[in-house]
């Protein structure tokens, strides 16, 4: 299958090259989104954005690099299953930190410090 | 495609035994509801305990499950360590949990799911294999962590945590794909081999990817500038929540960056070592000198573990088979301790419901044993002769000056004198201070709680006074990681 995917890839024209840049511009979209977004939410959103940047370079270097294996591609389809476990996780706490004090921004969220 | 492989399940028999104890623990508690709750920890410890046992019996295996996940001594070494932790840590928070959650069962359960992950860390030789485990550990921790629902305080604890941690092993994943990328390969040997030809044009890209790596696994240790997570986490979570996450947690992060960085990584030692030296020692600093001015006990413990990690780093910025050996043996002495602590904290916690340090005024006469074993255990931590601290500091500073890293050990046994400092003061109030007007009267201490915080303290003088075993056993460990 990674054959085939490498095959279209090749006569479509696309290099791995502009995946990678893809993937980069996307995980640096997701880092600025935590460090940016004060509400939880939309931090967890910018978590994902990461690591769907991860997924897109696991398998584009599994059809370019190694196309007789699936490492990549297993790892990618391991990662969208952890980030679905993660998502469900975060938003239970958020919902508890939301029932406890009425908001989900983590700059109000702040009774413990130093 | 599995031609070759060893798919020998009776290597994981421990693990299988972990698991069925988790289903064991949360039928009991749905299905005999009439039980007594404080069962539960016991048949849970005792469970962790039979576990120990089994494990030992691979004792000179040396084995491997279809290359992933490998039993040797380290993984032994590793699967008793963290299944004794687990153990001691249910029967401390016994009575707590008995009282303050309606199932319990789920408490207990997901500690012991979090030391299955703990030790696929240690055992895995495979990079999807250890984010695996690492994900049930920090899953595990994040529930636990934000245990207590309607606390707002643990529900801060644990956003923070999981936020943080979320975060973290995004970039450590980043990292390990263009290190697959590079290399072709997710198995530790294989990445090895590939990072032996000269990496030429991707420098670069293996550069970021070991930045990456080493921010993800920085962030799961506690290491500054990474650490901004922990003493938020460990005040909001339940007390022996708070001790787990001390240990196990970091003992977990230290066995995967220990065979990490010796299996895969080491061919490129000199690419590494000097960005784990530098994080080493700012955490050594900043985590020391923080804790001086802490007034929860919690806070303090928090950022004297940040301290003690920077000492551990330090045997990984200089890393060979002396100080991996080393590593293990403070790991050990730093488990010890840092339990006998928390036994006291958590016991205390119990009796008087406050966890400032001024509120360990007068221990001394309300709960001698205890205030002893309190003594004892911080003196073994700020590395004081005939405690257990005292032979894991020196066997660890030797090892990593023999490297040559003469301004990180300089740079340690400073920070070892200030942490003796914010020691003394919890030790002052136990000791000096008299109990408060009307609190004067001898505390009730638990049998239990007397009893682990006795034991603990034997462990801490047992290893201060007669290190041989230890170290045969470490050395055992080690070896099979440098052949």
């Amino acid at each position: 299958m990674t054959a085939l995917l490498l095959q279209e890839s090749i006569t479509t024209g696309v290099e791995l090259q502009q995946y990678l840049v893809l993937s980069a511009v996307l995980f640096s979209i997701g880092v600025y989104g935590v460090l940016a977004r004060r509400n939880a939410v939309l931090i967890l959103m910018s978590v994902e954005l990461m690591l769907n940047a991860v997924s897109i370079n696991m398998v584009a270097f599994a059809v370019y690099t190694a196309p007789s294996m699936f490492v990549g591609i297993i790892f990618a389809i391991f990662i969208i299953t952890i980030a679905a476990a993660e998502v469900g996780l975060a938003l239970g706490i958020v919902l508890r930190v939301f029932r406890n004090r009425g908001t989900a921004n983590v700059d109000e969220v702040d009774s413990l410090k130093w | 495609m599995t031609e070759g492989l060893n798919l020998d399940y009776s290597l994981l028999i421990p693990e299988f035994l972990l698991v069925g104890l988790v289903v064991a623990i949360v039928g009991l508690d749905l299905y005999a509801p009439k039980m007594k709750k404080t069962w539960l920890a016991y048949i849970a410890a005792a469970g962790l305990v039979a576990v120990g046992a089994v494990s030992l019996g691979y004792w000179d295996t040396d084995d491997n499950f279809a290359n992933i996940i490998v039993v040797d001594d380290y993984t032994t070494f590793f699967r008793v360590f963290f299944v004794a932790t687990a153990a001691v840590i249910c029967l401390a928070s016994a009575t707590m949990v008995a009282e303050k959650f309606r199932h319990p069962g789920e408490y207990y359960a997901l500690i012991i799911l979090s030391t299955i992950g703990a030790i696929g860390m240690a055992a895995s030789r495979e990079l999807m294999t250890a984010y695996i485990s690492l994900e049930l550990l920090s899953f595990s921790l994040y529930v636990l962590v934000s245990y207590q629902k309607f606390d707002a305080k643990s529900n801060e604890g644990g956003l923070k945590y999981l936020l943080l941690g979320a975060f973290a092993s995004a970039m450590f994943l980043y990292g390990m794909s263009l290190i697959y990328g590079i290399t072709g390969s997710t198995y530790y040997s294989e990445i090895a081999v590939g990072l032996q030809n000269p990496t030429g044009d991707f420098q670069w890209a293996m550069l970021m990817g070991l930045v990456l790596i080493v921010t993800g696994l920085g962030f799961k240790v506690a290491a500054v500038p990474f650490h901004m997570w922990t003493p938020d986490a460990y005040e909001g979570a339940f007390p022996p929540i708070t001790a787990y996450l001390g240990t196990t947690s970091k003992a977990a992060g230290f066995a995967l960056m220990l065979v990490l960085f010796s299996q895969a990584f080491e061919v490129v030692h000199d690419d590494w070592s000097w960005m784990i030296a530098g994080i080493a020692a700012a955490t050594m600093i900043l985590g020391n000198l923080v804790a001086l001015q802490q007034h929860n006990i919690k806070r303090l413990m928090a950022y004297s573990s940040i301290g003690q990690v920077g000492y551990m780093l330090m045997a990984i910025a200089a890393l060979n088979s002396d100080t991996a050996q080393a590593l293990l043996v403070h790991l050990v002495g730093y488990m010890v301790s840092n339990m006998a602590v928390f036994i006291v904290i958590i016991a205390w916690y119990n009796m008087t419901g406050k966890d400032e340090i001024a509120d360990f005024r007068g221990m001394r006469e309300r709960a001698p044993l205890l205030a002893w074993v309190l003594a004892g255990a911080l003196f073994s931590l700020a590395g004081l002769p005939l405690f257990a601290g005292f032979v894991t500091k020196f066997v660890l500073f030797q090892s990593v000056w023999n490297e040559g890293f003469y301004w990180l050990i300089a740079i340690a046994t400073t920070t070892s004198v200030v942490s003796l400092y914010y020691y003394l003061q919890i030790m002052r109030q136990a000791f000096v201070e008299k109990p408060a007007e009307g609190e004067e009267s001898r505390l009730p201490v638990p049998l239990l709680m007397n009893g682990l915080a006795a034991a603990l303290m034997v462990g801490v003088l047992y290893i201060g006074l007669y290190p041989q075993a230890l170290f045969d056993v470490v050395e055992a460990a080690t070896d099979v990681l440098f052949v």
